[in-house]
């Protein structure tokens, strides 16, 4: 089982350019979406295609914790934030040098092709073990990874609980609120409201018993005036309030008092 | 095609990442340009696993899962807090000046 | 039970063997650990008001625990929990320089007395600054002792860092020791905005840069097989090909290390989060981070890499240079003492950096002097940074500090010992440290870089005499800012890094020959 492979089977061939072309076409769709929403969509396409290669990398297990904790849990806690923050912001938290764009895209263009071009050259003949004889060892994939988790690795294991331990605490206490003021209750709140002598209900809407209901009339009330509470602030402000003329105003005292029938 | 073609996508996909932490303006983004960096990074060590033919390669990239979950946490921490004082900012200029 | 039963479940016992690990050699990182979970219980736990005092007892006493302990182990040398953590020399020196400073530190972010508001940080980093909250909080005294769990957690993860010996290990302290810190340098209790923005800062860079570490160190693994630091340089030694992976691998792991220790091109970061950071945390994470850093560095270059020094070495001698020419006259053009400070620390960087690049035990000895001298100048520079304030809060502007030895004479000599020794001069810590890093690159044919390192030098010492002429040789104005007296915490925080600061350079020997019974990296 440990023969060196240096070519892969066809139907690995057909996984490996599907989903190196959608993990490649999803990177670049983050980077170059211009909302934040957006680019979270495509990292999440490309994790989605790198649990896939995982799995055609003999690494099952991996593949499938890189769906639950990124795709699942990582990717989901950024579109909940980006809910938070208000999806179209696009407000820039860092300090923007001139030329700095242009210089960016060349360094990051020059690293990517010296990576590129010296792994691709380093790894030509590089043979191939395959983890066959690895996962045998102990019975499995997950119990070869369990094994190596618990002997050599052990000690980083248990300091990830540092990590998760700071994590959450870190997060409680950015975001905690302690509270020292009573929560005022429903009943409280009316109370207030009434108390305070201003109007407690709903106002009057605009054109009620009225020939118009464009907001800028006001509703006439049953004694034949007009009411100035039906006709919103701003446009009274403005001077722009409609004044009726009398023939509406004998209409609806007609109405109101039955003689118009 | 052989194993190593893995390794050059994520050759690919770390230098694509490392360009949107460079361009990209919004901290967001940014932080999700050094995921897709962390990704790259375990996709080579899971192709590296193969071809090496031991497991340490996939306990590393497990190990990496757990570090990005603790600290995608309180980055996003930080930004959410930094984005609730700078509403408050723009809005109570003089409490801003005051300290 | 049936024979296959029972022969699967005498394979799967035979199969698993428990790991050996010497846990009294690694004591001093389970103490802190240990302090650390106990520390979140008690934040749990205790009432409001007994939590202070709790904590401060917590992270004191286990701080003066492990400090017992790592001197207990001198002489130790071993590789322990299946070879993750090398406990050597090297380690133990920088486990004890990073736990003393770390007390310090531990010190200065227990003031209360300076900021009549109460301590460093906010009453509570959640509410809104400025906020009705706030005010509230501030009013009832609140403090955020949440800062103590974070403090311990960070040590350890420094002790970790430091006496790692495999890549990942490296990468999970790396991880354990930052993320408190960014934390912390986002809760400052004045000017929060910009202590916000300075968390964010340092955690993206930071990020950014632990990411390169990592494709760093898989490309190494990719070359070898193992993320031991060990059986990476075996493989180097044995075997042939692959050489660009390995050439990238170097360069994308210095990468991730040159971030953390604010070498040029890598130190953007430095000025914002040294600026906007809680002081107290400032100086903590001014010096332990150094020390750390340097030491990861360190044992990467010479345990893992050293077979290929005339590989790195080049790329090295560049970015020391660089490092210490851009990070002395940028200094220059300074008028925020914070900032300045953080260019000095870059300067500083350069310097330590000649140690490394010298490959030898003497370039190695000469590095760690230079390390622990400078970890208690920085804090003590802190230190005084802390007490100097006017009516908004600390006085961080050079102009108030102008004629500050005629209001203040005692801080203000205080202040310029450290400057002094930051500059290099004779009877000071630094001139000790720099003598002995020059001296180690001329002894490895680095002469010019030494040349380099004298001029950056002079340089630095024009700014770090410019505060000095400031604070004596100009009449006080109604800006200048007063010294507050701190509490005994600050006290004796800065009286022990003065002490230190005048010991190491009138008296270097003790230190020096602890450094060399100390040795080289366990291989």
């Amino acid at each position: 089982m440990t023969d060196t492979v240096t070519d892969v089977n066809t139907g690995e061939q057909v996984v490996f350019w599907v989903c190196a072309i959608l993990a490649v076409a999803g990177a670049l769709g983050m980077v170059l979406s211009r909302k934040a929403v957006h680019s979270a969509l495509w990292v999440a396409l490309t994790m989605i295609n790198l649990a896939i290669l995982y799995i055609a990398n003999s690494a099952p297990f991996l593949g499938m914790v890189q769906v639950i904790v990124y795709t699942g849990a990582v990717m989901m806690l950024f579109l909940f934030v980006l809910m938070v923050v208000g999806v179209d912001a696009s407000d820039s938290l860092i300090e923007t040098i001139k030329g700095q764009r242009l210089a960016a895209i060349l360094l990051g263009l020059g690293l990517g092709i010296l990576l590129v071009w010296g792994i691709g050259s380093g790894l030509v003949a590089s043979p191939t073990v395959g983890l066959d004889a690895a996962n045998d060892a102990y019975g499995g994939n997950v119990e070869g990874i369990a094994n190596l988790i618990f002997t050599r690795y052990l000690l980083v294991f248990e300091l990830t609980s540092a990590l998760l331990i700071t994590a959450a605490m870190g997060a409680m206490v950015l975001s905690h609120r302690d509270r020292w003021k009573e929560v005022a209750s429903q009943r409280d709140l009316s109370i207030a409201r009434f108390r305070s002598g201003v109007h407690p209900g709903n106002l009057p809407n605009p054109g009620v018993y009225a020939r118009h209901n464009a907001v800028d009339t006001p509703a006439i009330l049953p004694d034949g005036g007009t009411s100035d509470l039906s006709v919103p602030q701003p446009v009274r402000a403005r001077g722009d309030e409609r004044t009726l003329d009398q023939v509406d105003i004998d209409e609806v005292r007609q109405i109101t008092e039955g003689s118009g029938e | 095609m052989n194993p190593s073609s893995y390794v050059v996508l994520s050759a690919l996909l770390f230098s694509i990442g490392a360009i949107g932490v460079l361009v990209r303006r919004n901290a967001i983004v940014v932080f999700m340009s050094v995921e897709l960096m962390l990704n790259a990074a375990n996709l080579a060590f899971v192709s590296f696993a193969r071809m090496n033919g031991n497991l340490d390669g996939q306990v590393v990239a497990f190990f990496v899962m757990v570090v990005a979950a603790a600290e995608v946490v309180v980055g996003l921490a930080i930004i959410v807090t930094i984005f609730r004082t700078r509403r408050s900012a723009s809005i109570d200029e003089p409490n801003l000046l005051k300290y | 039970m049936s024979p296959l039963l029972a022969s699967v479940g005498a394979e799967t016992e035979t199969a698993f063997t428990m790991p050996s690990i010497n846990y009294y050699a690694i004591a001093p990182i389970l103490i802190l650990f240990g302090a650390a979970v106990v520390s979140v219980l008690v934040e749990a736990f205790v009432p409001q008001r007994g939590r202070r005092p709790v904590q401060l007892v917590i992270v004191v006493g286990s701080i003066v625990a492990a400090l017992a302990v790592t001197i207990d182990l001198r002489g130790t040398r071993l590789v322990t929990g299946e070879g993750a953590i090398a406990v050597d020399g090297p380690t133990l020196l920088m486990w004890g320089a990073l736990l003393v400073i770390g007390l310090l530190g531990a010190l200065l972010m227990a003031e209360r007395s300076i900021d009549p508001l109460g301590d460093a940080f906010a009453p509570r980093a959640s509410a809104l600054p400025g906020s009705e909250d706030e005010q509230e909080f501030t009013r009832r005294g609140f403090l955020q002792t949440e800062v103590w769990p974070f403090l311990l957690f960070a040590l350890t993860g420094m002790l970790v860092f430091v006496a790692s010996n495999d890549l990942l290990v490296m990468f999970v302290a790396l991880e354990v020791m930052s993320l408190p810190l960014y934390l912390l340098a986002g809760m400052a209790r004045r000017r929060r905005l910009l202590s916000q923005e300075a968390a964010l800062k340092y955690f993206l860079l930071g990020a950014f840069s632990s990411a390169f570490f990592l494709y760093g160190a898989a490309m190494l693994y990719g070359f070898s097989g193992s993320v031991s630091l060990v059986a990476i340089s075996d493989t180097l030694s044995a075997k042939t090909g692959e050489g660009s992976l390995v050439a990238i691998g170097i360069a994308l792991l210095m990468v991730g290390l040159l971030f953390k220790v604010a070498a040029v091109p890598f130190h953007q970061w430095t000025p914002d989060v040294y600026q906007g950071a809680p002081t107290p945390v400032t100086g903590f994470m001014a010096a332990t981070v150094k020390i750390a850093a340097f030491g990861a560095l360190l044992r990467v270059l010479y345990v893992s890499l050293g077979g290929l020094r005339w590989d790195w070495e080049p790329m090295l001698w560049i970015i020391a240079a660089l490092t210490m020419l851009v990070g002395s006259v940028v200094a220059i053009t300074q008028t925020d003492i914070k900032r300045m400070l953080a260019y000095s620390s870059i300067a500083q960087a350069g310097f330590i950096l000649v140690g490394v690049v010298a490959a030898s035990p003497q370039g190695l000895a000469s590095a760690l002097f230079y390390l622990v001298a400078y970890a208690f100048t920085t804090i003590g520079t802190f230190a005084v940074i802390t007490m100097v304030r006017d009516a908004s809060g600390e006085a961080t502007h050079l102009s108030k500090w102008a004629g500050l030895g005629k209001k203040s004479p005692v801080v203000a000599a205080v202040f310029s010992l450290f400057m002094l020794s930051l500059a290099g001069i004779p009877l000071t810590s630094g001139f000790v440290g720099k003598f002995g890093v020059f001296a180690a690159a001329i002894d490895s044919g680095n002469t010019w870089l030494v040349i380099v390192g004298v001029v950056a030098s002079v340089i630095a010492a024009f700014f770090y005499v410019r505060v000095i002429v400031l604070m004596y040789f100009s009449d006080p104005t109604p800006d200048t800012a007063s010294v507050v007296i701190p509490s005994a915490f600050t006290t004796i925080a800065l009286t022990a890094s003065a002490v230190m600061t005048i010991a190491l350079g009138v008296f270097p020997q003790w230190l020096l020959d602890i450094i060399t019974q100390a040795g080289v990296f366990i291989r």
